[in-house]
């Protein structure tokens, strides 16, 4: 097997907010700085990949575009279009040099393969962001957003696959979650597994 | 290491590779859809007997060990996954699309890992990105990638009222062009450490305007196609094909046009085949190159249907014609911005 190149970790970060409450808080955090175009607007220098997953995707956009379609009647475009999540990417290249950029489904437990991927892209990429995304309907009303933001050069953490079997068990959606707590704690190492794969991250 | 193409197969309105490629050499069709000719009122039902249908292509031509094939893993492009099951309300609710790639690999008889891609008409070219990154990793030694668009109500729907399809046939190139058509397809490939078109480079841009812009940025694919270029090694005047993304759009045929001659000056041999089996969306990608395969195996490139009169601010003029390829470059463009260029040499 080839040799995963050693890849970094950031930042971890995770989102919690109820579903009710999405669009304020959304107000509130980037209304203003929208406006100004001050750093929000500033994206990374180099060359960045995005590569997130979500249950369903886009569902409740999927739903409203069946029920306009109902019987015939025709989709309005801007509800057809927001079926598609990966247009978030689109998004985020005004603002950054996307390199690579990937919405996937992944199964159950898979999301830590996302790693790998990741590990792969940062060979053309100077930073890749991981993350998964839910809405709220999928999470008994709290909208998730999770991310991790990989480097190819050093950040405060180091990540190393290991071998099947290794690690504790967390089901993958709670990966990031749990990187996050990790790194905000500073310690040494944390080992996870889930899906039949297995990651050590070790404090730089 | 090296990746490259070992097998394709498709399922679409013209049939198979072969098939289609004959018929592409007869009177052309001029269809406002191009529907797989396989009947069935259960959409599910007549998912899995494509599906079925084209594995056993596939493995044919793939001529993996049992072994070697069930351990692929199994990565699906696709803008639509199984909605239209929800539409005949055969599930009451929407499938996880991770649950339809796993039914998919289980059509194909792979216990790999399943994994569903989607960059909307990127999307099975998306899917091959990874299924490449998985092989050139070493995860893996060989990789199955799908590109699946069934019949739905929404997809149909949602590009008629975007006011893109046209209301005759496809006519990719041509001065008479005024839409897209859509089609159906399911097409699979075998990306491996062995085979005889090697992956040379993939490009993958994304148009930061391309969410509100009417077409493609002329200036993003011609950096696409050159990204490509450059990552391969070669110049311009060495792509003996040209498999374009043109599928008879006003503004983004032009584009494409423009980006051509912009890199290339005079364009090499170019081909599209969405005259003749529709604009197939996340399947297009290994699809087209399903077919593009075919015409490269038989040393001749198809007439590009629905293109017959040039169109001056476009500058193509896709012909048929016999040719002996090396290197061939695939373009491709998405809904929302995204455009790839796929570079790839005959394996020595």
């Amino acid at each position: 097997m080839t040799a995963v190149p050693v890849i970094h970790l950031a930042a971890a970060h995770t989102l919690r907010i109820p579903s009710g409450e999405l669009a304020q808080r959304a107000r509130e955090r980037f209304g203003g700085e929208l406006r100004r175009a001050g750093s929000f607007a500033a994206g990374p220098a180099g060359a960045l990949g995005i590569l997130w997953t979500s249950s369903h995707g886009a569902l409740a956009a999927a739903h409203a575009a069946l029920d306009e379609g109902r019987g015939g009647a025709p989709v309005m475009p801007f509800t057809f279009i927001a079926t598609q999540p990966h247009l978030a990417a689109a998004l985020l290249a005004r603002q950054a040099r996307l390199a690579r950029a990937a919405f996937v489904h992944v199964e159950r437990d898979s999301w830590p393969s996302l790693l790998h991927v990741a590990a792969h892209w940062l060979r053309e990429c100077d930073e890749v962001l991981v993350g998964w995304v839910e809405e709220g309907a999928e999470k008994h009303g709290i909208a998730q957003s999770d991310w991790c933001l990989l480097r190819r050069r050093p950040a405060p953490a180091r990540c190393e696959p290991l071998a099947e079997g290794a690690g504790e068990t967390v089901s993958s959606g709670e990966w990031i979650a749990r990187l996050a707590a990790w790194h905000a704690a500073r310690r040494d190492a944390l080992a996870l597994r889930a899906g039949g794969e297995a990651w050590r991250f070790v404090a730089a | 290491m090296e990746v490259l193409l070992r097998a394709a197969a498709l399922a679409s309105a013209l049939g198979d590779v072969d098939a289609a490629l004959e018929r592409l050499e007869g009177e052309p069709l001029a269809l406002p859809y191009y529907a797989i000719p396989v009947p069935g009122e259960d959409w599910l039902a007549r998912a899995g007997t494509i599906a079925r249908s084209v594995a056993a292509s596939l493995r044919q031509k793939a001529a993996l060990s049992e072994n070697e094939w069930a351990a692929m893993p199994c990565l699906v492009g696709s803008s639509s996954h199984d909605i239209g099951a929800l539409e005949d309300r055969q599930h009451p609710v929407l499938d996880p699309p991770a649950a339809f790639a796993r039914r998919l690999a289980d059509w194909f008889g792979v216990r790999g890992p399943a994994m569903s891609v989607s960059t909307a008409c990127t999307s099975g070219l998306s899917a091959l990105g990874i299924a490449a990154d998985l092989v050139a990793a070493g995860r893996c030694r060989h990789a199955l990638v799908l590109g699946v668009e069934l019949a739905n109500r929404l997809t149909v729907s949602g590009f008629a009222g975007l006011e893109l399809l046209s209301p005759h046939a496809a006519r990719p190139c041509d001065r008479r062009r005024d839409g897209l058509a859509l089609g159906e397809a399911l097409a699979a490939l075998v990306v491996s450490t062995s085979g005889t078109w090697r992956i040379a480079a993939l490009s993958s841009v994304l148009d930061p305007s391309g969410l509100a812009a009417p077409a493609p940025n002329e200036a993003v694919i011609a950096g696409s196609m050159r990204e490509a270029l450059s990552s391969a090694g070669w110049q311009a005047a060495e792509v003996d094909v040209l498999k374009l993304q043109a599928g008879g759009s006003l503004s983004a045929d032009l584009a494409e046009g423009r980006a051509v001659r912009d890199v290339f000056g005079t364009p090499p041999r170019s081909v599209s085949f969405k005259g003749a089996i529709g604009h197939t969306l996340g399947a297009s990608g290994p699809a087209e190159l399903a077919l593009l395969m075919g015409t490269l195996h038989n040393g001749r490139v198809p007439p590009t249907w629905g293109f017959s009169l040039a169109d001056d601010a476009v500058g193509l003029d896709p012909r048929a014609g016999q040719v002996s390829a090396k290197r061939v470059l695939f373009n491709l463009a998405g809904f929302g911005g995204h455009v790839a260029a796929l570079a790839l040499e005959k394996s020595t």
